[in-house]
């Protein structure tokens, strides 16, 4: 019963990643599983063979799911000290368009930002009409919202909403 | 470490400590940015570094405040009567 436990924490594990490799990788570990047969009792054995490849995608269990209303309230409700959301469990799944919207979220709810003319391409210093000190200003705002330092180093080439976004998916391990 | 690149430290540090400002943070927050456009225009290296010092004196005078404010609070549960 061990193994099989071993087996299920293995497929969980992989099936975080969604590249195929990953899959690959998991379903020879499946059909291992059923090459090794023999060394199984015939009960156990039925068990194993249940696992159905198709539901590898359901095996993922998360405990949040990413909701933009959630983030939009507690983007809403931030006032000076900025709340630590915590995960319990595994963080939630973050997507490319995830991160857009909430980056977008915020720069909009920063006062001196016309929101008729943000766009993920809009220059924050030419076409925004920011200056340095309000860069600054809404770095720090990016930072409370993804919960980690951005360097002064990289936060100087942070000058569209895109380049903010790409940068929060570096760091955050996502890439589609 | 440049000068520009401190003065960003600066501004970021001190928006940090002011988050409990006992005024409250749109205050301070309105004020340091008037304190920090009032000079930036200057471009003498020496007179920069100088407000820098300033600026980390300013620093050290908002932590003696918030340890000051806690020192307080405790003192006050402990010896509400006298």
């Amino acid at each position: 019963m061990a193994s099989l436990a071993g087996v299920r924490i293995l497929i969980r594990n992989t099936g975080k990643f969604r590249n195929p490799i990953s899959r690959t990788c998991l379903r020879s570990a499946v059909t291992q599983l059923q090459s090794n047969e023999r060394y199984f009792h015939c009960k156990r054995q039925s068990i194993v063979t249940l696992i159905p490849q198709e539901n590898i995608q359901s095996l993922r269990t998360y405990s949040t799911n990413p909701d933009t209303k959630k983030i939009e309230e507690r983007v809403l409700n931030v006032g000076t000290r900025v709340k630590q959301v915590r995960q319990y469990s595994i963080a939630e799944p973050m997507s490319l368009d995830l991160i857009r919207k909430r980056v977008l979220l915020v720069l909009n709810l920063y006062d001196k930002i016309d929101p008729q003319k943000l766009s993920l391409d809009s220059h924050f210093i030419n076409d925004l009409g920011l200056d340095s000190l309000d860069h600054i200003e809404v770095i720090m705002a990016i930072e409370d919202e993804f919960g980690f330092e951005i360097p002064d180093m990289d936060a100087e080439k942070l000058l569209r909403p895109t380049d903010i976004v790409r940068y929060v998916a570096d760091r955050q391990d996502v890439y589609e | 470490m440049s000068q520009r690149s401190k003065v960003i430290q600066l501004y970021k540090t001190l928006l940090y400590m002011g988050r409990d400002y006992p005024k409250g943070y749109d205050f301070f927050k309105k004020n340091l940015r008037r304190v920090f456009e009032k000079n930036k225009g200057e471009r003498d290296p020496e007179k920069i570094d100088k407000m820098l010092a300033h600026g980390d004196f300013v620093i050290k005078e908002l932590e003696a405040l918030y340890m000051l404010r806690k020192y307080r609070t405790l003192k006050k549960r402990y010896y509400e009567k006298s």
